[in-house]
């Protein structure tokens, strides 16, 4: 075991897949030479060669077209998106093409998309959003987002090792934040599996990505029986886990940073109500940015963007319910 | 509150069907008021977003006083304005309020907290049938009273069931000589809004009126005949000829000559009444109810069988307007069927009296002949009327029942 942060988790990560298999190798803006636009891929250019540590134009489109044919041809290419936002320039070759080729024509599409995504460093509407809700409405294609240093590296390396297109949102305000023992060597977290962070009895948190250490320490403040529910992969949904915990608790909020309508927020709620109604015990409570594009100003970002303090509120007016 | 009837001066909240927060339609029922005792649905005036209600369950408001505050302005699916008016820019906090406002039940007047002490979760009323517990009795401890999850946790690990909650209007009729203990584990239900009112009715006209009963027996043979001829020509005209409808037209015949009984008490005084109008009580699932035949003294025989139909109908189906059941100055019960022959009514007040037929049964009797006396068999009900002392005594209540039995036993067609 070794400390790492969640950014040199995800490098670790990278890099001991990329040592372990010659099929695997990155490309994207900027990350040779300068290492990446945060510093994921420092170092990797020298260690495995500017052939298996791709400098691209600026064209996302490129990027991933460039990566489905990779993938097609048995490599296993892991993109990095800048910023996430910048995805939508790739978009029809991710959800028309590498979503769709295996239902298609049989075709495995092994390939990761980095997704550096989140605000709160006043990256304004372009460098700041979280739309992993997207990719959830195009089948054929997984979504995890990891919390943790741990997480990070366990579910990059399933992602890599997946037959299936994956997109990996890592959260940029996590990168150098978020520290935490990380096993050394071969690891891997499963797809698909949520994670109960800390146990409760009164309540639960359902969360993902930055809501997850807020969750935890709102409870860990509030000093009460909060169950923290970690969800680390969106895609395929842990309903099994989600369900478990809202029949434990009857109690809970769904927590994220990305947008209100038709989040992941709407998806936890609806599968609760629907296979767990009789077991609640108050209204399943949403807590994420509204319906906003995210300002430039830091006063109003953090109006916008969900606060440790707005948690703790939700979760007080939960628990007296 | 709008005015549901012309004698109406108050209504009282029986449920919200919308919330606050809730899209409302004009026309659109917005909630229910009874009067008396006829539940009517009260119609939005206009369309738009119910705001704020300003009168909860139970509570009893004049006629022309508030029941909420309804926003035109808003559309339907726009956020509430005033959401926006707080802070700067919308927190998800602020943003849909009414969307994850738990479905409570109403709001008390002056905004403060919601009374929930009613409503129960999914996971509360699916334990308490599981383990057959009255939720009455769980005390709430959530926000407004509610029953959470803990709480009935608690109270069935505690084994102890804890004293029901004061009801919150104490009756009359609530019994002091509850042995301690001895009922507990009883089965307890709320009185419904009409068992209730019944409860009140009874029990103050028991503690208004000096009641006395005076019976008298009615042979019933020319109303019998009367009923055979006249039945299947009104059964054409969709009207049903009962016993009570003869008994009906005698009673207020015999009111207009005998005005004490079409009277009421206020104060020191009595009030004499120009018009008969003729209460019907009508037996419900779960109660009864009067309505009132206006100016029944203009009705024959056909047109108060018609009546009485026609509103019995109505009140079985729940339909009566609250103007049908006001205004009453005598009343008739008739709870028949069951073949019970004799009763002691209870005065409906401000009434000074009233009229109780029960079964019609064939008796022998011996009728005097111009041959000497002999046995027959004769159709007999015996005319039960309460009436209060205070009004009058026993020789005019016995006047009038006799003067009805006259006209009853020597039925003619009029």
């Amino acid at each position: 075991m070794a400390e790492l942060t969640y950014l040199e988790a995800i490098s670790d990560g990278l890099r001991q897949e990329m040592r372990r298999d010659e099929s695997v190798f990155c490309l994207g803006e900027d990350i040779g030479a300068f290492g990446g636009a945060f510093k994921v891929t420092d170092g990797f250019v020298e260690e495995f060669g500017a052939d298996r540590v791709l400098d691209t134009p600026l064209a996302e489109n490129l990027i991933v077209g460039a990566s489905i044919g990779a993938a097609i041809e048995g490599m296993k290419p892991v993109a990095e998106m800048q910023f996430a936002d910048f995805i939508s320039c790739g978009f029809d070759q991710l959800v028309n093409v590498a979503a769709k080729l295996h239902y298609r024509q049989g075709v495995a599409v092994p390939m990761v998309v980095r997704l550096p995504s989140g605000g709160g460093f006043s990256g304004g509407p372009f460098h700041s959003q979280n739309p992993e809700a997207w990719f959830l409405q195009a089948p054929g294609l997984k979504v995890v987002a990891p919390a943790s240093a741990e997480d990070a590296k366990g579910l990059l390396v399933s992602a890599i090792r997946d037959p299936n297109p994956v997109c990996y949102l890592e959260h940029k305000g996590l990168y150098r934040h978020v520290k935490g023992e990380v096993p050394e060597g071969d690891f891997e977290v499963a797809l698909g599996e949520a994670r109960i962070a800390r146990e409760g009895e009164e309540m639960t948190v359902i969360a993902y990505g930055s809501a997850v250490q807020m969750a935890l320490d709102a409870a860990e403040e509030l000093d009460e029986s909060i169950e923290v529910v970690d969800l680390r992969t969106l895609c395929p949904l842990d309903t099994e886990a989600i369900l478990a915990t809202a029949r434990k608790t009857g109690k809970v909020l769904v927590a994220h940073e990305a947008t209100q309508s038709c989040g992941v927020g709407a998806e936890v709620a609806s599968v609760i109500s629907e296979h767990a109604f009789e077991d609640l015990d108050a209204p399943v409570r949403r807590l994420t940015t509204p319906d906003v594009p995210i300002p430039f100003s830091p006063p109003l970002e953090q109006a916008v963007l969900p606060q440790p303090d707005q948690i703790k509120e939700a979760c007080r007016e939960l628990l007296a319910y | 509150m709008p005015q549901m009837g012309v004698s109406v001066a108050e209504g009282t909240i029986v449920e919200w069907r919308k919330r606050p927060g809730d899209w409302v339609e004009a026309d659109e029922t917005v909630c229910v008021a009874t009067t008396d005792k006829v539940d009517v649905e009260i119609p939005s005036p206009a369309s738009g977003r119910l705001a704020r209600v300003l009168a909860e369950e139970g509570e009893t408001v004049d006629v022309g006083a508030p029941l909420a505050e309804l926003d035109p302005g808003a559309r339907p699916g726009e956020a509430h304005p005033e959401e926006h008016d707080e802070g700067g820019a919308a927190t998800e906090a602020d943003r849909e309020p009414e969307l994850e406002r738990p479905p409570a039940a109403a709001e008390v007047a002056d905004g403060g907290e919601v009374d929930r002490s009613r409503f129960y979760s999914p996971v509360v009323r699916r334990i308490a049938d599981k383990h057959g517990i009255d939720l009455e009795l769980v005390p709430g401890t959530g926000i407004g009273g509610r029953v959470r999850k803990r709480d009935l946790l608690a109270y069935i690990e505690s084994g102890d069931p804890a004293p029901a909650k004061a009801p919150s209007k104490q009756l009359h009729t609530e019994s002091p000589y509850i042995p301690e203990g001895e009922l507990a584990a009883s089965k307890r239900e709320p009185m419904t809004l009409m068992r209730k009112r019944i409860a009140e009715h009874m029990t103050a006209s028991r503690q208004t009126s000096a009641h006395c009963t005076t019976i008298v027996e009615a042979d019933l043979s020319r109303v019998v005949a009367a009923r055979a001829t006249l039945k299947e020509e009104m059964a054409r005209r969709e009207v049903s000829l009962t016993y009570l409808a003869f008994v009906a037209e005698a009673t207020v015949a015999e009111l207009q000559r005998h005005p004490i009984l079409n009277a009421s008490i206020e104060g020191d005084e009595i009030v004499y009444h120009d018009d008969v109008n003729l209460g019907i009580a009508v037996a419900l699932e779960q109660g009864l109810i009067v309505p009132v035949i206006k100016r029944a003294q203009r009705l024959s025989l056909e047109g108060l069988a018609a009546e009485i139909g026609r509103l019995a109908e109505r009140a079985r189906a729940g339909r009566l307007d609250p103007d049908d059941v006001h205004g009453g100055t005598f009343t008739i019960t008739n709870p028949g069927q069951f073949g019970a022959v004799l009763a002691t009514p209870i005065i409906n007040q401000p009434q000074v009296a009233i009229l109780d037929l029960e079964a019609v049964v064939k008796r022998p009797v011996v009728v005097e002949g111009e041959d000497g006396d002999s046995i027959a068999i004769r159709p007999i009900t015996y005319l039960c009327m309460s009436w209060d002392h205070r009004a009058l005594d026993g020789a005019v209540a016995a006047r009038f029942l006799a003067a009805v039995k006259d006209r009853l036993e020597g039925w003619e067609a009029r």
